[in-house]
């Protein structure tokens, strides 16, 4: 029995080394068109996978009922309505040369699987008989096969695409596959992951198929011994592959050698991939929780609910909240507003500091003017530390001068097209690089990092006042202390986390990152580092924040903004079969394209969906800290707007260009 | 008729605010953007020229300098077919600098012969008036460090921009024909760069 044979026997019905490396549900087999006397509208549904077997590719399709185990291995209970249930009565019908074949164990597959042959079909007798199975009757039409069996691959329209599977060594035809839901272009660009596709001279429907066999059917230890390999020098001179946890980034790498020439420069980007695993440690993409499948975490999460964005909380709607002393009252109901429409810009200045946390909620004016009395006392005490170092002590403290260097050349790079920021001489420009110096003070060891004069200048610019934006600047910079620091911790954790929840929002995007070696998201490290500072534009930045800073709907709510993006992008990088550098460039270049509004009710939708969902891991639950939430009111009615507002009533935004003139703590609108 | 286009990976290393980025926009773009943010994270560009009747594509990477992003910027340099040390004559820490990177490269990049490794290095910023670092004490630095080629530039009004990128891809391959001599013609052709081979496809 030949090593592609006993794969196959040996089915996916060991977990371990299998991985799902891509998935399609909604793939339709149509028994009654072959004639066989079936209903011709009779339909089975099932899902098509490409899975990586010890190493060997596989191309694993099997009807809906069967990717259920009653081991719950596998969560893909759906919904199975759109299966037109098998007549019984019907056992005449001989799937065209199929072999129903007992499948030898039972883990996964409780089922009959059917395979292919290789030492029947080459018999040539054209059919192959079939064994009655009439329990099992929908497993008939599984079939599975390694892909070094596959000879080419027909690609049809019919108003939809349906593809026909031809097999080496034999003249035998699989059941035509119809993608009725879509998918046959990621399916051929997964398959082109693996074999090369090329379009055959007298049929340009038709691609044929050629892999690599060797690297197929060998193992890794005997790539190693096989001196004959080009390989091989290279394997042995590289230590990195020796930390390889399982042999899916080898063959990938094998079948990008074989691809050759046209492929260019797989192999750097895979190198960095690597690296950067090892910088974000914890996250080990192929090991996550159980080995074996990584589909039995597959949840089904319902429809995402749509989701009515409000208007801006006008400067009237936050006036009305205050008593008497200036105390805010119904704060979660004013914070649901904000949530749900940001502000208008005239109120930025005095809600920032309360969302922020400079102003608690419950003070009275008078306790704030004390308060900004102190906090401004307490400022200049430090601004006049580093105001006060001599030319002779700068020399000697080489990491104040670095902090000053730094920040010199970065405030000239930060927002200069903004009016507050143009031009030569504007004062913004002296106090971003004051207010820096002077958190440098405040906290020394953290000193200035490149991202913080992007989160000072939008606060900053809504401020106008150099003592509450610094104090602002604190806080905000309390939230985001982590992503600065020497090890970046909060950069690698929550790169982990944006990758646990797009596993569970989007398996096969997650999958397809992954293949492409970028599962640990590292494209994302500009967006979390700065907050989307840099993907939108200023007035949007400001809308967003504040809408974060509401820390609704849940916790850390900026990855689900993330999701969001991700999610409107993730067509384009799989139609166009973008690999690792292809991505980041994608995602780098979506800066100042990108519509808040938009986003923003994706988010909450997301949110939503996944707040709806029954059986949520653990992990998701921790994430976005939905184990001990109190429902905030309205949450769960996402229609509902905030109650705070009349209904119709011209936006009172001044849109962004409310100005004061005077930089002093009084706000227009109080009086 | 198929032409084959190599790619090369070059990728622009030195402190932060001598201009790498500023450089990479002028070549790529031809444009000096003075309200150019400061790079977060890493990012790359791609262009397209000819050198010597080979077509190459560019892909030209640029990262972030502070130290703090080390970790995060270094894996990106695996791979590279050339490093252009950058600094800028107005500052001469940037120039002091130079050996630094150049072993922060080295080391991550995992170059496995570093005397061959095509280095080339940028005086930026030529338009200013104040420099800090002069021509001599430039060039005699390239020569003990390697005998690399030495430009000044100024991605301000595009001197000597172009001209760099060109020598830097000629540097590349002159050091693959090298090698690629070296490769019996019988194995598997797994060299990542193939080129066709000058005259006879194109
Ligand atoms: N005068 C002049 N200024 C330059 C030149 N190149 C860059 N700059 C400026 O120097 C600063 C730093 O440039 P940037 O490209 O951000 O440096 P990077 O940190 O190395 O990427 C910016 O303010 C640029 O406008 C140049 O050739 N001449
Ligand atoms: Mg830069």
């Amino acid at each position: 029995m030949s090593a592609w044979l006993s794969a196959v026997c040996g089915g996916i019905t060991h977990r371990d080394h299998a991985q799902v490396l891509f998935e399609h549900e909604g793939v339709f087999i149509h028994p009654g068109s072959e004639d066989q006397g079936l209903e011709p509208d009779l339909l089975v549904s099932g899902s098509l996978r490409i899975i990586d077997k010890d190493a060997e590719i596989m191309v694993d399709y099997r009807p809906l009922e069967d990717s259920v185990d009653p081991t719950n291995m596998l969560c893909a209970g759906k919904d199975s309505s759109s299966v037109v249930e098998w007549a019984q009565s019907s056992g005449e019908r001989s799937a065209q040369l199929l072999e129903t074949q007992q499948s030898y164990e039972t883990e996964w597959d409780m089922i009959n699987a059917v395979t292919f042959r290789k030492r029947v079909c080459a018999n040539g007798e054209g059919s192959l008989q079939q064994q009655q199975q009439p329990v099992q009757e929908r497993s008939r039409w599984a079939f599975s096969f390694g892909l070094g069996d596959l000879r080419s691959v027909a690609v049809k329209e019919e108003g939809w695409t349906f593809i026909i599977f031809r097999l080496k060594e034999s003249s035998s035809v699989l059941p035509p596959l119809h993608f009725h839901q879509g998918g046959s272009t990621e399916f051929l660009d997964s398959l082109r992951r693996f074999a090369m596709l090329t379009e055959s001279a007298d049929d340009v429907s038709c691609l044929m198929v050629s892999t690599p066999n060797k690297a197929l059917s060998q193992s890794f230890e005997n790539l190693l011994d096989d001196n004959n390999f080009g390989l091989v020098h290279k394997f042995k001179k590289d230590p990195y592959v020796t930390t390889l946890g399982g042999f899916s980034k080898v063959t990938n790498y094998i079948f990008d050698a074989f691809r050759g020439t046209e492929e260019q420069h797989q192999r750097p980007p895979e190198e960095v991939a690597d690296l950067l695993g090892e910088v974000i440690p914890g996250l080990e993409i192929n090991q996550q929780e159980e080995p074996g499948f990584e589909v039995i975490t597959r949840i089904d999460l319902g429809t995402r609910p749509q989701v009515i964005r409000g208007s801006p909380v006008s400067v009237e709607d936050w006036t009305k909240q205050q008593d008497q002393e200036g105390r805010m009252t119904n704060v979660p109901e004013l914070k649901h507003a904000i949530f749900k429409g940001g502000l208008c810009h005239a109120v930025r200045k005095e809600a920032w500091k309360f969302l922020l946390g400079y102003f608690p909620w419950e003070s009275t004016t008078e306790e704030r003017k004390a308060l900004q009395r102190a906090k401004t006392d307490e400022y200049f005490r430090m601004k006049l530390q580093w105001k006060s170092v001599s030319e002779e002590q700068e020399r000697r403290n080489s990491r104040l001068r670095d902090y000053r260097s730094l920040i010199e050349k970065d405030v000239n790079r930060t927002d200069r097209t903004n009016r507050f920021y143009e031009g030569l001489d504007n004062p913004g420009l002296v106090l971003l690089h004051d207010i820096l110096m002077t958190y440098c003070m405040f906290d020394f060891d953290l000193g200035y990092v490149q991202g913080m004069s992007d989160l000072l200048s939008p606060i900053l610019y809504v401020m106008e006042n150099e003592v509450d934006a610094f104090w602002c600047f604190v806080s905000f910079m309390d939230q985001m202390h982590q992503n600065f620091e020497e090890q970046m911790q909060g950069m690698k954790t929550q790169l982990i986390q944006l990758s646990t929840l797009l596993r569970l929002l989007d398996l096969a995007f997650w999958n397809y990152l992954e293949a492409q070696d970028s599962g640990y998201l590292y494209f994302c490290f500009r967006w979390l580092l700065i907050r989307f500072k840099r993907e939108l534009s200023f007035q949007d930045v400001l809308r967003l924040w504040e809408v974060m800073w509401t820390e609704l709907p849940c916790q850390n709510f900026h990855l689900l903004v993330c999701c969001a993006i991700l999610d409107s992008e993730k067509q384009k990088i799989m139609e166009e079969n973008y690999g690792f550098n292809e991505i980041l460039k994608h995602i780098n270049e979506l800066s100042m394209k990108l519509n808040v509004e938009e986003i923003l009710q994706k988010s909450e939708g997301i949110c939503l969906q996944i707040r709806n969902c029954k059986d949520l891991p653990q992990s998701i639950s921790a994430i976005l800290g939905l184990d001990s939430a109190v429902s905030s009111p309205g949450l769960a009615d996402p229609g509902s707007g905030p109650a705070l507002r009349t209904a119709h009533r011209p936006d009172p935004c001044s849109n962004g260009l409310f100005r004061e003139t005077s930089s002093n703590n009084k706000v227009a609108f109080i009086s | 008729m198929t032409t084959k286009t190599s790619l090369l990976k070059v990728i622009l290393l030195g402190d932060g605010g001598v201009g790498k980025s500023s450089i990479m926009n002028r070549y790529v773009t031809n444009k000096f953007d003075a309200h150019l943010f400061h790079t977060i994270g890493v990012e790359f560009l791609n262009k397209e020229l000819e050198v010597d009747g080979h077509q190459v594509t560019l892909q030209i990477w640029d990262t972030a300098g502070q130290e703090r992003f080390r970790s995060l910027r270094t894996p990106f340099y695996r791979g590279s077919d050339c490093c252009l040390l950058t600094f800028s004559v107005d500052d001469s820490q940037s120039f002091l600098n130079l050996g630094n990177w150049k072993k922060e490269f080295i080391y991550y990049a995992d170059v496995k012969e570093p005397e061959k490794f095509p280095f080339v290095v940028l005086g930026n910023k030529l338009d200013v008036t104040e420099r800090q670092v002069s021509s001599e004490e430039a060039q005699q630095w390239c020569q003990e460090n390697g005998d690399y080629p030495y430009y000044e530039t100024s991605a301000k009004d595009a001197t000597n921009v172009a001209v760099a990128f060109e020598e830097a891809v000629r540097r590349v391959l002159a050091m693959d024909e090298r090698t690629d001599h070296l490769i019996p013609t019988d194995t598997v052709k797994l060299h990542r760069k193939p080129r066709s081979a000058g005259a006879c496809c194109s």
